[in-house]
């Protein structure tokens, strides 16, 4: 139930800087995620957070406490593994009931909170088991009643559905959103899978070496990505590089239109360009509709393109348009993909709107 | 959308942040005090012994305990001279006891990691030798005396004039190559094992016999093994004590370990006796030195 | 078809001949390694046999006889040597714990060189060991006489048998589980003891058997340490007091097969229970 706020983090191990000036500010019982690929820094900040990692430089701080020089086990956090944190020599209900009891809690009271945690990840009667004997998706649910038994302030996630199979992981993290809910927990979650990261997060912050490249909802990130390396890592996105060459204003909205290769493209501005800017351009492939030959003519931008390497996905099903000399892919759900099943080689009008514009040096 | 602005909340004061440090728990003094039981037991019960006796070699007799301590070089000249048998006969030994065992061994070695499915009964006999050469040496007496285990068998080649003497370097180096044995068979062994057999399948489909395939393909892949157990048996047998001891005619109770006892704890005469102490120890670490740069088993990274 | 004017050869068996020398080959392999084996038990087998006679009579009486006298006027030997062996292992776990420690879990440079030092006492020659650390007794005027003195003679040539097991240990256990008890609370002494030192309890019963085996017959370094120090002589020890100066005796041979038959039998029950993991890259597996 603690605020958490990084200021200033950076952790440098020998030449390599692993964790660049990154500055977080969480909020009581929210639920925010670590969104980016291997390598990005999200789990060092993490383990920097719980107390294992030291930063290099900058502050952490729960609520109005300083916590950089308390060591993990003054913290007061909950801290779940992505493998290999039941302790394999104790049964379950020891397990569970580890934190209390080096904390010299008297018997009962560790038996009677072992049985509420039980009873809350739903595995009563499980009391004697041992880590061995468990699936990993049991274990991770005693990791997890692990460190709701001792209330900590914080609880950290470090990949924890990893391990698991896809559809214990689809079920497993609506659990752990569940009982962080319930238990009103500042949850900081890290994960490289972006539909994880979409399910239970109330907001991402999305890392890329080291760095916070962005913060905000799901939404924002999806729609309003604001640099190169969030619009590609989140979905996919078809990538033009181009230079502005015209701008308006026009019915209340500024416009520009974006040179990139051999294609045309008018985009709504909120940048504030100008003509001459480099600029690079994301189409989302679901935002490409492929126009029948009659109406449709209130899009932006209409081009024509060759139709390659269909690919039927089951509820989708994408090709690739070359248009001009630009390869651009297209997704199509719902009934009308399947009209573009026996056209592979013809050629198509597409249309689209959305074009999210990001400043390129 | 811009990011939610943090700003630090200045509040209790005295909360600076300490000085980066490369993780939580391993600070310089944490290590230190960790590893100082073992060093500390090491450098006072073994560097400083060794480094007392080299001191001490530099002494004249006895005279290191006394008033007057005479300091010489003598001692290493008499390791050339008057005890120049007694090296001799440490490093003959130790010779014969690693060619034994190089020659015994390495077939051993060579069946067991091969062709014999039983090898943990083999290895539980192989403990027996480890348990000392005192047992060992012993032990012998029971099989050459007679009326041991082997009377009948004794006195039968007795009759037929081959008489086998129960003291004498042959008896000294059996008993030596037994207890060094496990050695150079976990040796081998191990570099042995680490040949891939696929190898040997490819060399035998290429079109090789099977001694080609021994000294081409085999024999050049283990030899690191090989020669570690060399050297490691060497730097055993050098220091042999009971066998040429117990089972020893006159000529092998030169060995050097032997006359170390003699002069050291018996004729109190330090300065010889730690000399040829430093010298059974430079012996030992350079050939040992060179084993372990030849062996697996590196524990570090 | 026409039949060929080749004809192929129809299959037959493996030449009788090839088969059998194959079979011979295997034979005498076989029969090596079991010729080597009962050399090297050869020596124990002896000493045994001698120890169950009395004037070259095997019979029930000379072995209770020759046994009772090992368990009655040996008694105090073997107890001194159970003794020193105990505090030996003891030391050897309280240096080489945190040293492997360390090791294992901290960076710091030189640890090559740091795990040669503290491997070095087992390539010392026994003779040098033992005259080496007598002299620094007598020098210095400590343990003269007191049983300390064998006792760390003991630790220090056979710790790193104990350092091995344990690294071998540690490397082993995942530090996830140390950072989970941390997390959890615990504080450092509480994850040693209730998570880290029961988890890695087959290394250090690896080290302890290791120990045990080196130290319990240890007696070169003892013959030089001790002397004639009373009430310190350990069971090895006396076996070779007694063959140097009784000669053959068959309660000596009582003694010296007792000794080789606990050893044993230790070893065995270890790895029954235990197994060889442990005993890897310490050269006696």
């Amino acid at each position: 139930m603690s605020r958490v706020r990084l200021v200033n983090i950076t952790k440098r191990f020998g030449n390599t800087t692993a964790v660049s000036d990154v500055n977080m500010d969480i909020a009581e019982g929210e639920f925010v995620t670590l969104l980016g690929p291997s390598g990005c820094g999200k789990t060092t900040t993490l383990r920097m957070i719980a107390g294992l990692v030291e930063p290099t430089e900058g502050k952490i701080y729960f609520d109005e406490q300083l916590v950089n020089p308390l060591p993990p086990n003054r913290r007061n956090i909950g801290f779940v593994f992505q493998t290999h944190s039941l302790f394999p020599h104790m049964n379950v209900t020891d397990n569970i009931g580890f934190g209390l009891s080096v904390k010299g809690e008297d018997k009962q009271k560790i038996a009677a909170r072992v049985q509420e945690m039980l009873a809350l990840i739903g595995l009563q009667g499980y009391e004697k088991r041992m880590p061995s004997e468990l699936s990993g998706g049991q274990q991770q649910r005693v990791a997890l009643a692990r460190v709701l038994a001792t209330n900590p302030r914080v609880l950290l996630f470090d990949e924890p559905l990893s391990a698991l199979d896809r559809n214990l992981r689809d079920q497993l993290k609506y659990n752990i959103l569940d009982l962080q809910r319930k238990t009103h927990k500042t949850a900081i979650y890290v994960t490289h899978d972006q539909s994880e990261a979409f399910a239970i997060s109330d907001r991402i912050f999305v890392m890329n070496l080291g760095r916070v490249e962005q913060v905000g909802t799901q939404l924002d990130i999806y729609l309003h990505p604001q640099t190169e390396f969030v619009a590609e890592f989140i979905g996919s996105n078809n990538t033009l590089a181009g230079e502005v060459i015209q701008s308006s204003d026009g019915a209340g909205e500024r416009q520009v239109s974006v040179q990139a290769g051999n294609l045309t493209i008018q985009c709504r501005d909120y940048l504030g360009l100008k003509t001459g800017d480099h600029v690079l351009a994301f189409i989302r492939p679901e935002n490409i509709r492929v126009l029948d030959n009659a109406s449709s003519n209130h899009y932006l931008n209409q081009v024509e393109g060759t139709v390659e390497k269909i690919v039927f996905e089951g509820s989708t099903v994408h090709f690739d348009a070359r248009v001009q000399d630009t390869l651009l892919r297209v997704e199509l759900a719902g009934t009308e993909r399947l009209t573009i099943l026996n056209r592979e080689g013809a050629r198509v009008r597409l249309g689209f709107d959305e074009v999210t514009l990001i400043r390129r040096n | 959308m811009a990011e939610r602005e943090v700003t630090a909340t200045p509040f209790q004061i005295g909360t600076e942040l300490p000085r980066a440090r490369q993780s939580v728990f391993s600070t310089r003094t944490t290590t230190l005090a960790l590893l100082l039981p073992a060093l500390g037991v090491t450098v006072v019960f073994l560097l400083l012994p060794l480094a007392f006796l080299i001191f001490i070699s530099l002494t004249k007799g006895r005279t290191f305990f006394s008033a007057t301590t005479t300091f010489t070089l003598e001692n290493y000249a008499s390791i050339f001279t008057q005890f120049l048998p007694n090296l001799q006969e440490s490093l003959l030994l130790a010779l014969l006891a690693t060619g034994v065992d190089l020659i015994f061994g390495f077939p051993f070695a060579y069946i067991l990691i091969r062709k014999v499915r039983y090898r943990d009964w083999v290895r539980a006999f192989m403990i027996f030798p480890m348990f000392g050469a005192l047992y060992l040496a012993f032990g012998m007496y029971f099989i050459l005396l007679p009326n041991g285990m082997f009377a009948p068998f004794i006195q039968a080649l007795n009759k037929n004039g081959i008489q086998i003497p129960i003291y004498g370097l042959q008896s000294v180096v059996f008993a030596m190559s037994i207890f060094t044995f496990p050695f150079m068979v976990m040796n081998i062994g191990a570099a042995l094992s680490n040949v891939d057999p696929k190898l040997e399948e490819a060399a035998r489909c290429l079109g090789a016999k099977n001694w080609q395939t021994f000294t081409r393909v085999i024999l050049p892949l283990a030899s690191p093994g090989i020669l570690a157990g060399i050297l490691m048996c060497f730097g055993w047998n050098v220091g042999a004590f009971a066998e040429p001891l117990l089972l020893g005619s006159v000529a092998e109770q030169r060995a050097m370990a032997l006359t170390l006892y003699n002069r050291g704890i018996v004729l109190f005469d330090y300065g010889t006796s730690a000399t040829m102490g430093v010298v059974l120890m430079v012996i030992a670490f350079s050939v040992t030195y060179f084993s372990l740069r030849y062996s697996r088993g590196a524990l570090v990274e | 078809m026409a039949t060929n004017s080749l004809s192929l050869p129809t299959s037959k068996p493996a030449p009788r001949t090839w088969s059998f020398s194959l079979r011979w080959t295997e034979i005498l392999q076989h029969a090596y390694i079991i010729f080597c084996c009962i050399i090297f038990v050869l020596p124990f087998i002896a000493l045994f046999q001698y120890s169950l006679q009395k004037s070259s009579i095997i019979s029930l009486n000379n072995v209770i006889a020759n046994y009772s006298y090992v368990f009655g006027s040996f008694k105090d030997n073997l107890i001194t040597s159970l003794q020193v062996s105990a505090l030996a292992i003891i030391i050897n776990f309280l240096i080489s714990f945190p040293a492997a420690y360390a090791i294992v879990r901290y960076t710091f440079p030189g640890k090559r060189f740091l795990l040669s030092l503290l491997s070095l006492s087992l390539y010392v020659p026994a003779v040098v060991l033992g005259f080496g650390l007598v002299l620094t007794y007598n020098f210095g005027h400590i343990f003269i006489g007191s049983i300390w003195g064998l006792v760390f003679a003991m630790a220090v040539g056979t710790y790193p048998l104990m350092l091995t097991p344990l690294i071998v240990a540690l490397k082993d256990l995942p530090p996830s589980f140390e950072e989970a008890a941390l997390c959890l609370g615990a504080s450092r002494w509480q994850t040693i003891t209730r998570i880290v030192l029961p988890l890695i309890g087959q290394g250090i019963a690896a080290g302890v058997l290791l120990s045990f085996i080196i130290i319990f017959n240890e007696y070169l370094v003892t013959l030089f340490v001790v002397g004639t120090a009373p009430g310190l002589t350990t069971a090895s020890l006396r076996v070779f007091n007694l063959v140097r100066t009784a000669g053959l005796l068959n309660t000596t041979a009582a003694l010296a097969a007792t000794m080789q038959i606990i050893s044993f039998v230790v070893v065995l029950v270890f790895f029954r229970i235990i197994g060889t993991r442990y005993l890897k890259g310490t050269y006696l597996i």
